[in-house]
């Protein structure tokens, strides 16, 4: 897969701009907040229906401006074009369109691009709290089969109502409080259930690539590990019954794969806590990296997306980051320099949102 | 910037209805002060006159105008033997047009949203009970809509009816999941009727 052109309209700090990329490697140079991540962050947002940086769609609008759109054109494995365009309104919905044709939800249009970005936050993958687990394993779970993007969301809606049925409950578990809390229950135990066996399904595919990854990145064999940890045993139905008391003292749920965790060790050490900083590093390089290799393994081609990460890295880990990427389109942002031992097929400089090709 | 008394009133007052927004509250308080005073008045009009014509049936809780209950409560020909359950009166007027449907309905005034505050006393639930036990009705259908929120009403209500002996029936799937019944096109939505799942047997 390819982003062939990028069209933005009051997005971030840009106008207008209308940019063509090529094929293989191409480095973005620019200083802090000239505007070199938008881009990348603007394709990000047609591949996740949002910002990786996790900023809100808001936010996103040029100051000043009613809404912002985004437009690229993408070419797939075997050549097809197709127009992908999303408008951002201050007001109202998403309007989201492929090929000229509105899709329904914006929700229709996950899969349609696919990406893998690597971000320096990525060090929080392994150093921070199991929220952020969960979400890179349902961010990736996403990107390897769009469908599941409903057990996700299915599951924040049911714990939203569940937890304001508990909540509404004042303290209690009476009778009448267990009968409408099976209603919720059954819905929970079903998507929890479905979600948790769609990440361990998951994992299992990640785990030979995320070994290998880590070799790769560290430069020494070592052994990586991404255990499940789950907040129940057996049946998910069961449990909730078991934690209502709890649950309802506290006015939370308190099972379920919301609660669930991943836990990150190396050589039979928690990385978390353990590691050193280079090990959290290339631990997290390390997941992108598998994730990246399920998906092409399923017979998809992401465009890898690179913000800014070589900043952040040695030299040797920067190196064998280089070696370790697939063979595929990467924009990669850098501040400064193209970075050593990198062979750019194209350069680009950002400047106050102002967008010049060099080679 | 503030605005004077009765503009803020207006906005604030807008500002209430579903689906609108403070900004398009904002929006539609400015487009009414510049249309002209005919055409507003018109809507004030309208508005009075729907709130004094227009009520809840005191059967099924469906708009009735001209009468404690609606046409379709009203009509003899309406087989009482089928009752199908629906969310809002919107719903009832997408299920007609499919024109399969000649039972009678109840509308609960909403879905089981405890985020809404809304629970199964703020549900017609207990009416809902009381018509299967005293009119000869034969089967509930559920037809709330295919959501979270639908689909926890339908568990709900088969809870309080499956005890009574009465036949519950859910609407086939095939109905865009996570939509509103009352976009749904009529053919689909007649053949979800049609296909409808039996959730409880009855005892006769
Ligand atoms: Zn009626």
């Amino acid at each position: 897969m390819l982003v062939r052109a990028l069209h933005l309209k009051d997005y971030r700090n840009y106008h207008t701009a209308d940019i063509e990329f090529g094929g293989g490697l191409t480095v973005i140079v620019g200083g802090n907040g000239q505007g070199k991540s938008n881009l990348i962050e603007a394709i990000g947002w047609l591949a996740g229906i949002g910002s990786f940086r996790g900023v809100a769609d808001d936010a996103l609008i040029r100051v000043g401006a009613d809404s912002a759109v985004i437009r690229a054109t993408i070419e797939s494995g075997d050549g097809r074009e197709q127009l992908i365009e999303a408008e951002l309104p201050r007001i109202g919905r998403n309007r989201v369109q492929v090929n000229r044709q509105r899709v329904q939800r914006a929700r229709d249009l996950l899969g349609v691009i696919r990406v893998t970005v690597f971000s320096p936050d990525d060090l929080s993958l392994v150093k921070g709290g199991p929220a952020l687990r969960r979400r890179w394993i349902d961010d990736s779970l996403v990107g390897r089969h769009p469908r599941h993007d409903s057990l996700r969301s299915d599951l924040e809606r049911i714990l939203r109502q569940r937890n304001a049925l508990l909540r509404s409950a004042g303290g209690k578990l009476d009778a009448d409080a267990e009968f409408t809390l099976d209603v919720w229950d059954s819905q929970l135990a079903a998507v929890g259930d479905a979600l948790r066996q769609a990440r361990l399904d998951l994992l299992g595919e990640i785990r030979p690539h995320l070994t290998r990854a880590y070799d790769h990145v560290a430069r020494r064999a070592a052994d990586v590990r991404a255990d499940y940890v789950s907040s129940w045993q057996g049946d998910l139905g069961a449990a909730l019954i078991g934690s209502r008391r709890l649950d309802v003292r506290r006015g939370v749920s308190t099972v379920g794969p919301h609660r669930d965790e991943i836990e990150l060790s190396i050589g039979g050490v928690p990385a978390r806590t353990h590691g050193s900083q280079g090990e959290q590093r290339s631990t997290a390089l390390a997941m992108r990296l598998a994730v990246d290799a399920v998906v092409r393994a399923a017979g998809w081609s992401p465009v890898l997306l690179l913000d800014d990460v070589f900043s952040e890295l040695d030299p040797g880990r920067a190196r064998a980051l280089l070696e370790a990427l697939p063979d595929a389109q990467s924009l990669l942002t850098v501040a400064s320099d193209v970075p050593p031992g990198a062979a750019p097929d194209h350069v680009m400089r950002v400047d106050r949102g102002t967008i010049s090709v060099e080679s | 910037m503030s605005y004077s008394t009765s503009v803020q009133e207006l906005i604030d007052q807008l500002g209430r209805l579903p689906g609108i927004g403070p900004k398009s509250a904002q929006r539609v308080a400015f487009h009414l002060l510049k249309i002209p005073t005919d055409d507003a008045l018109k809507l004030a009009a309208a508005i009075t006159e729907a709130k004094q014509r227009v009520s809840f049936c005191t059967r099924c809780f469906n708009l009735s105008e001209g009468g404690e209950e609606c046409s379709i409560c009203r009509d003899p020909r309406r087989e009482a033997r089928i009752l199908c359950v629906v969310e809002d009166s919107q719903d009832i007027v997408a299920i007609e047009r499919t024109k399969e449907f000649r039972g009678r309905y109840h509308v609960l005034q909403g879905a089981f949203s405890p985020i809404d505050g809304v629970g199964v006393d703020q549900l017609r639930i207990k009416e809902l009970m009381s018509r299967v036990g005293e009119e000869d009705v034969e089967e509930v259908i559920v037809a709330t809509n295919p959501n979270l929120e639908g689909e926890a009403t339908a568990s709900l209500l088969l809870k309080f009816l499956q005890p009574m002996g009465v036949r519950v029936s859910r609407i086939a799937s095939g109905l865009p999941v996570g939509g509103d019944l009352e976009y749904a096109d009529e053919l689909t939505l007649g053949r979800a009727l049609e296909g409808r799942k039996t959730l409880a047997e009855g005892e006769n």
